[in-house]
């Protein structure tokens, strides 16, 4: 055989056709859908949590003789955070199930991109996040007299599709955090998940917290979006356009979260931590 | 176009790991290596533990960023154009594993659709697959419930899904019984003579690699110090073939003086001649022994195995 190298066509990588990409995209969706459906645990994630935090926090609204705007208040916070961890999870799980199979380069293996593993899985997220509204809207309504669409129906709408893009942000991060920290960063990722949303006025108004806690929850958009539909129950609301500039901060994190991600893809390869946590 | 291209070319290829945050530790795991594999070759990596084999592998399959040299899969920078050269080679590795709930089909379906397969031609590949590799038994067994070699054989399937060109297999037949692993070879050398797969492959199996690979390299402390074929090899490192006689009379002076002679150990009636080729001396042996009015009683030609190459560049 010669030893001189003739140059190849380059390898087609770009004009893939959108069924190519869409079948990349749901195949992290599979994979969460078969896990979700063969595993007792994912059953509790969606209603046992959900539901008990529901349930206490209703019941404390009684104890403390709230009316039913204040209920809602409170209520409203409960689903938040149900909604937004539920969520999150998916989208981490798109990196989590390789690493506790230790099967990690078989997805980097193949001619996968980042927005393919976070859209795929938070897409399954989605989904089990509107089922836990669902179930807990109920649970509220039926226990509590809590109006679930007193807001109104494009307030709720937006506010939940403002808690999944949350989440779509943190199970980024969270992916990120595994893959440059290893499993050592599974617990102090998720613990993040409740340290933003009690810096967003997750139970209470913004304005009780001190002031440079302030500062930081007006750089996190769940803020805005809950924000946005208490003022749908008659709660003065703090800024012009909440939802608005909450979408745009999702936006801005998306993109930042899905570069952070991206690096720490790179940095795994490049640190060899990416064959650590495979086989 | 583009066949005079080799399939894999390594040029001072370096990694080095750091670890520790307060102790930093460094581990050079390889020091400017240099290959270059041909296409449609079956090529082994041999070495000890450490030596830098997977490195070297999980470079080459994009999994690893080199901190120097260069490598080139059928022509493209595994640096560089990463992302485009993954549709075209696939690995397995002895200690594979997958996400534990899935079943094997569901594990091909998976993978597959990262590859872009998607309706019929998906179903059509992963039942092709599940079919080649017999895991049809087991379709409704979870991975975690898979035996070692089931488990194995379904690596081999996922590292088929895109129809590599280049296909990496680390310790292919790592800690299978001997009948699993012999069905495994055979797979392998299959898939070269069918599809002509250029494969790279590490192994501790001497008569693995002796049997499946045109080309062996050796590779120890990250450097490949040896590389051709298994015949090469013997060559390179001189060991030389042994001619155990048995003659009457005993072995007459002179005869380490023999042109290919390398050593000669006499024992009563019996000598052991190592020269550097069997072939070529036992003739002209045979010959200058008669000359010398000596009878050879019995006589044993022992040509060196591969492990006495491993086991002398190892040390």
């Amino acid at each position: 055989m010669s030893s001189r190298a003739e140059p190849l066509p380059a390898v087609p990588s770009r004009g893939e056709g959108w069924a190519e990409e869409w079948v990349r995209l749901t195949a992290f969706a599979y994979r969460n859908l078969i896990m979700a459906r063969r595993n007792v645990f994912f059953l509790f994630e969606l209603t046992f949590w959900p539901g008990v935090a529901m349930i206490s926090h209703g019941l404390l609204t009684r104890f403390l003789d709230l009316t039913p705007p204040m209920t809602a208040f409170i209520l409203v916070g409960t689903i938040a955070l149900s909604a937004v961890q539920v969520c999150q999870l998916d989208v981490a799980y798109a990196v989590l199930f390789d690493i506790w199979s230790k099967s990690m380069k078989h997805q980097f293996l193949t001619p996968v991109r980042i927005h393919h593993l976070a859209l795929g899985s938070w897409l399954v997220g989605v989904g089990r996040g509107v089922i836990v509204w669902g179930l807990m809207a109920l649970i509220g309504s039926r226990a509590f007299g809590f109006d679930f669409v007193g807001a109104g129906a494009p307030r709720v709408a937006m506010f939940l599709l403002g808690c999944f893009m949350t989440a779509l942000v943190i199970g980024l991060l969270v992916c990120a955090l595994v893959l440059l920290f290893g499993t050592r960063a599974e617990t102090s990722a998720w613990a993040a998940v409740n340290f933003f949303v009690m810096l967003s006025g997750i139970y209470y108004p913004v304005s009780v917290l001190p002031g440079w806690a302030q500062t930081l929850s007006a750089g996190i958009p769940l803020t805005y979006f809950l924000d946005g539909i208490r003022a749908g129950y008659g709660f003065p609301s703090a800024y012009a356009h909440p939802f608005a500039i909450g979408f745009a901060l999702s936006l801005l994190y998306v993109v930042l979260a899905h570069w952070a991600l991206a690096a720490a893809v790179t940095r795994s390869r490049r640190t060899g931590l990416l064959l650590k946590v495979s086989e | 176009m583009g066949a005079s291209t080799p399939a894999v070319e390594v040029r001072d290829l370096a990694k080095t790991f750091r670890s520790g945050w307060l102790r930093r530790r460094e581990t050079e795991a390889l020091r400017g290596a240099n290959l270059r594999v041909e296409r449609g070759a079956i090529f082994g990596l041999l070495g000890p533990n450490g030596a830098g084999k997977t490195t070297l592998l999980s470079i080459l399959a994009t999994l690893l960023l080199p901190d120097r040299g260069t490598a080139t899969i059928l022509g493209h920078d595994v640096v560089r154009e990463a992302f485009a050269i993954r549709r075209r080679l696939n690995m397995a590795s002895g200690n594979a594993s997958f996400v534990w709930s899935l079943r094997p089909a569901e594990v091909l379906s998976f993978y597959g659709r990262l590859y872009g397969l998607h309706g019929r031609a998906l179903r059509s590949r992963v039942g092709e697959l599940v079919e080649r590799f017999e895991l049809l038994p087991h379709l409704k067994t979870e991975y975690n419930e898979l035996s070692t070699g089931l488990k194995q054989r379904l690596a081999l399937a996922k590292a088929l899904l895109n129809e590599p060109e280049v296909l990496f297999l680390d310790e292919p037949t790592l800690g299978l019984d001997p009948d699993v692993s012999i069905r495994i070879r055979g797979q392998i050398a299959e898939l070269r003579r069918e599809r002509g797969t250029t494969i790279i492959l590490t192994t501790h199996y001497m008569r693995e690699a002796e049997e499946l690979c045109d080309r062996i390299a050796f590779i120890k402390g990250g450097r490949i110090l040896a590389e051709g074929s298994a015949d090469d090899l013997k060559r390179q490192i001189r060991i030389g073939d042994v001619i155990a006689l048995r003659l009457e009379p005993a072995a007459p002076f002179g005869l380490a003086a023999l042109p290919g002679m390398m050593q000669v150990q006499a024992r009563g009636d019996r000598v052991e001649c190592t020269v550097d080729s069997s072939e070529k001396r036992l003739p002209e042996l045979l010959r200058w022994l008669a000359d010398h009015g000596v009878l050879v009683r019995d006589c044993q030609v022992h040509e060196p195995e591969l492990e006495e190459v491993f086991v002398e560049l190892a040390r």
